[in-house]
């Protein structure tokens, strides 16, 4: 491609976005939900894509891809961070160097809601717990091979009632610690949604019995 | 706990009516953009592929706590001189993670696109390129322009999305060609109560191999653009 007259920087945001390279998928994600009834005998199965990440997906991937800080002397965070995910520019310290740090959790839910990028919730999240329309929700468990993570919760139904799942959510607690001006030391979280989708009808979890939940996030490479 | 079996242990039946769509859609997609101009700053080529390779230097930087604490992991990050550093952040007084910034300074930052002149199969396992191409205006050389950075996610419909962009001038006498390139980031890691840091040096974060080379012609410039969308 060939263009004879010099090209603004407009232009070149032009030219960054919209995608339209041929697909070749580089990334794969998708949810799995498995449910067993009260004997352990499992009595149903999905598979899904992933469809909807938000913009706090990216915000975190950043973290990585262009660091914490403006630059090597410039003492403030990268403006996604503070304009994205709202964490503060500086952090007012006593002395010694803050950290940031994150982790992860399924949430599982029993509304529905039209996706938007700026999503930070399920539309009817299922509490943790035994009471009327709660799950009980275990330990998270990450594992991880090469380019490919994997995002497992289990969620017993210990109500006497059928719990119907009809939205799932990947979650992000960010962590900030740090030692504050008092010299103490201090942590304060942020938390964002990383991803939100439904399933095309409810997974019903009967009385007595239990589900697990993956989601896998592949960077195919 | 919850009642069960680990996940990866599925040796009951799958019912017949099992729903599986089976078929994976892309919700993330990275892609790289490099603008060719002349001397006189007229574009003479554009270039576009996917972005393909997140290093494992990314991966360990990426991933949550929960991994880190499940099996009291630790990941070895590499930087761009072979040298390592052990990452294994949790919470705690006493833990070593990413610095976040503070007066007090040991940033964690990016220092921009790298392009070179090699290529190598192994992406996720590279920790450089295989020929970086140097900074200045000797034989060889590209001279380096500061990168910039999406100032916000930018959000439209249910897309959204970030880029990286830097340009390269071309001050040497001669075409360069460029042949991959990739990310680097300067990571620090900061335990917040007592004060000690760890210098991990610069990262390679993000790999590429362009799937045709690139000329650069003498007094002309390059500039590249990374850009990470989701549900593009």
């Amino acid at each position: 491609m060939v263009a004879p007259d010099a090209v603004s920087e407009e232009d070149i945001d032009k030219l960054i976005i919209p995608d339209n390279l041929p697909d070749e998928p580089t990334f794969k994600t998708y949810i799995e939900a498995k449910v067993y009834d009260k004997e352990g005998h499992i009595i149903d199965y999905r598979k899904q894509p992933m469809k909807s990440l938000t913009q706090y997906f990216l915000a975190l991937m950043s973290i990585p891809l262009i660091g914490t800080f403006q630059g090597s002397s410039n003492y403030n965070a990268t403006d996604i961070l503070t304009n994205t995910l709202g964490l503060p520019s500086q952090v007012s310290v006593y002395s010694y160097t803050p950290n940031i740090s994150w982790e992860w959790s399924i949430q599982v839910g029993s509304g529905t809601q039209t996706f938007s990028p700026t999503l930070n919730s399920l539309a009817a999240p299922i509490p943790n717990g035994t009471a009327v329309g709660d799950l009980l929700y275990g330990s998270i468990g990450v594992a991880y091979t090469a380019t490919t993570i994997y995002i497992v919760e289990s969620v017993s139904n210990n109500t006497g009632n059928t719990i119907n799942v009809t939205e799932i959510g990947l979650q992000c607690t960010i962590y900030l610690q740090y030692q504050n001006p008092s010299n103490s030391y201090a942590v304060n979280t942020y938390n964002f949604l990383l991803s939100y989708d439904t399933f095309s009808t409810a997974i019903s979890i009967p009385a007595g019995g239990f589900a697990t939940f993956q989601i896998v996030i592949s960077f195919t490479g | 706990m919850m009642v069960g079996k680990d996940i990866s242990d599925i040796s009951v039946k799958v019912p017949e009516d099992a729903h599986d769509t089976g078929k994976y859609m892309p919700t993330f997609s990275a892609y790289l953009t490099a603008i060719v101009r002349d001397s006189q700053g007229r574009v003479v080529s554009v270039h576009r592929q996917r972005s393909h390779s997140p290093t494992a230097n990314f991966m360990g930087l990426f991933l949550p706590l929960n991994w880190y604490g499940s099996s009291n992991n630790s990941f070895t990050l590499t930087n761009a001189t072979g040298g390592t550093c052990t990452y294994q952040p949790s919470l705690g007084q006493f833990t070593y993670e990413i610095t976040y910034p503070s007066v007090d300074g040991y940033p964690t930052y990016l220092v921009g696109i790298q392009v070179g002149s090699g290529q190598q199969s192994n992406a996720f396992n590279a920790y450089n390129l295989a020929a970086p191409i140097a900074n200045g205006s000797g034989v060889g050389q590209l001279v380096y322009g500061s990168p910039s950075v999406s100032t916000n996610v930018s959000a439209s419909g249910s897309s959204a999305y970030i880029s990286i962009m830097q340009t390269f001038a071309n001050q040497s006498g001669g075409t360069i060609n460029v042949t991959e390139l990739g990310i680097m980031v300067a990571v620090q890691l900061g335990e917040a109560s007592l004060g000690y840091t760890t210098n991990c040096g610069n990262l390679l974060i993000w790999y590429d191999v362009l799937s045709s080379s690139i000329s650069v012609p003498n007094g002309g410039s390059l500039t590249i653009a990374y850009t990470f969308t989701v549900n593009p």
